[in-house]
């Protein structure tokens, strides 16, 4: 009977998880995307304590531990606040694909993540319907994050897509794979995120990829190796 | 043969749904206006307005034809029909084909039709703009309706409205997890679909933007009455559909229905009814007017969410 309810709340988290990685996509205003990324955050730590419920693995609290303090509460108030030193507050630029296309072509990705899933881990879904949506959802949200990061101009949204991106990857954590393991690779591709977010800052988080590359030859970055060779 | 319970049915659910409508058009309007820190109007404002044009004289352009004098009649009548088919207060056996999801998008489309006529017909070049923009957009918004009537008819197995929304009223919102996603786009299509900002914007005459006044704007006193109540009963009947689906408690089933129950139900549509016009009211205040060419996102948006259901019921 518990395990039901919980399970229930499971398929209601992920059905709300989907509607932010949907409004990731579309938002154009920064300071609502990184709302959104927040409340998308939030959703997960959420969804492992829940988890936690179901399968009482302990490392599950960690993690929703550890995402609600780096992701729901550090990560988007740093950007917060860089977003306020900076001048932007919406990316109205997008390169090979509008946020309507890209909408689109979600919807054709999770259909492509299903399919393939349901080939590969065909046993699974009889077995454990549940933990099987809940991988396709993750791996869906990897590839919508994916989506973000190559449609959007702006490094700032790049970014929001990559951290998005990296939710995905610690859903599917959370359903599908062995958590120790994972719960390692998740801290190393924030610290990854950490170092390009730092990187950004020291020389302008305000620009298009383009202009990043100028103002780092600009800033003498790459000067001292060339200069070497 | 239609029973005794079909016809007290029509009376009260269309009565309800047009008595409330003005009061839930107002109340959007009161909040926008507390957003922007004025006072607004009064509660009733709409039912004075109404009253006042009613008896007021009609007018016609000289170059407008047939087309113009039975619009409104048209789309009040429709919008009449449309209200039986979304039950906010108890649900009857299905009877005449009332009901049938399929039909109601059809019925709303005819008067989506007549009023585009009737903006050409007065040869304004307001109206005939707003005619254009109006076919525009419904070239691409009838397709995301009919896909998300399909993905509720997908998750709840029936084309009935009246089943859907005792299906809905039986179980409760973990049973159907992806009504919440097909919400979504049920609010998005409610936006879209009474012409409020980010698609178009119900305050203004004199922008170049609009869509639903600039057809409407030669209408004169009995006439526009009719058009704006028609255009608030079609508000009330899209919020009935989305109260329906997801916050259906209180909607009493066939067969167990008494005079305290209708009532409670009454209160209870006026509540939901009420919360769901504020919330459309911050959505609206918390957006700017979204460009001409850039509203197809929103309908992405919407068929986002409708396709996914779909894939979701259907493969899960």
């Amino acid at each position: 009977m518990i395990s039901e309810i919980f399970s229930d709340v499971v398929r209601i988290i992920l059905v709300f998880i989907l509607i932010t990685a949907a409004l990731i996509i579309s938002t154009r205003t920064l300071s609502a995307l990184v709302r959104v990324y927040s409340i998308q955050s939030f959703l997960i730590a959420v969804l492992a304590c829940v988890l936690w419920g179901m399968v009482q693995e302990d490392t599950l609290l960690l993690i929703a531990a550890i995402t609600f303090a780096a992701k729901v509460i550090l990560i988007p108030s740093f950007i917060g606040k860089i977003q306020k030193k900076i001048h932007i507050r919406r990316d109205l630029e997008f390169s090979y694909l509008k946020p309507a296309g890209s909408i689109v072509v979600s919807l054709g990705l999770m259909l492509m993540v299903y399919v393939v899933f349901s080939r590969v881990l065909g046993n699974f879904a009889d077995i454990n319907p549940l933990f099987f949506i809940g991988a396709v959802v993750g791996v869906s949200l990897m590839l919508m994050g994916m989506l973000v990061t190559f449609s959007r101009k702006k490094t700032i949204t790049k970014v929001m897509g990559y951290l998005s991106m990296e939710n995905g990857l610690l859903i599917f954590g959370c359903f599908a794979t062995e958590l120790p393991l994972i719960v390692e690779v998740v801290i190393l591709i924030d610290l990854i995120i950490l170092v390009i977010l730092t990187t950004i800052l020291t020389v302008g988080i305000d620009s298009s990829l383009d202009e990043y590359q100028e103002r780092l030859i600009q800033y003498h970055f790459w000067q001292s190796e060339e200069a070497e060779e | 043969m239609i029973s005794a319970e079909s016809v007290l049915y029509c009376l009260v659910n269309a009565g309800i749904i047009l008595l409330l409508s003005p009061l839930f058009m107002t109340i959007i309007k009161k909040v926008k206006a507390r957003m922007q820190g004025r006072q607004g109007p009064p509660l009733f404002q709409m039912y004075y307005n109404l009253l006042k044009l009613l008896s007021k004289e009609v007018v016609y352009s000289d170059t407008s034809s047939w087309v113009m004098r039975i619009t409104p009649v048209v789309c009040m009548a429709v919008m009449i029909l449309a209200a039986l088919f979304v039950p906010v207060i108890f649900i009857p056996e299905s009877f005449g084909g009332i009901g049938n999801v399929i039909l109601f998008l059809y019925i709303l489309a005819l008067s989506r039709f007549m009023i585009s006529l009737a903006g050409l017909d007065a040869g304004s070049s307001f109206g005939g703009m707003g005619s254009s923009r109006e076919m525009s957009l419904s070239a691409v918004i009838e397709p995301t309706i009919i896909v998300v009537a399909a993905a509720l008819a997908t998750v709840l197995g029936t084309l009935d409205m009246f089943e859907m929304i005792s299906k809905t009223s039986a179980a409760d919102i973990a049973t159907f997890p992806t009504l919440l996603l097909i919400s979504v786009s049920l609010f998005l299509i409610l936006i879209i679909e009474t012409s409020r900002v980010p698609v178009d914007n119900p305050e203004t005459h004199l922008e170049l933007t609009m869509i639903h006044e600039g057809m409407i704007l030669e209408y004169s006193g009995r006439n526009l009455a009719f058009m704006e109540l028609s255009h608030a009963v079609k508000q009330a009947v899209y919020m009935g559909l989305l109260i329906g689906i997801l916050v259906p408690f209180g909607i009493i089933n066939s067969g167990e229905f008494l005079i305290p129950g209708i009532l409670i139900a009454a209160v209870l549509f006026l509540v939901k009814g009420s919360v769901l016009a504020v919330i459309i009211g911050l959505f609206e205040s918390s957006m700017a007017k979204m460009r001409f060419f850039s509203i197809p996102t929103l309908f992405m948006t919407a068929f986002f969410f409708s396709a996914l259901t779909i894939i979701i019921e259907v493969f899960a």
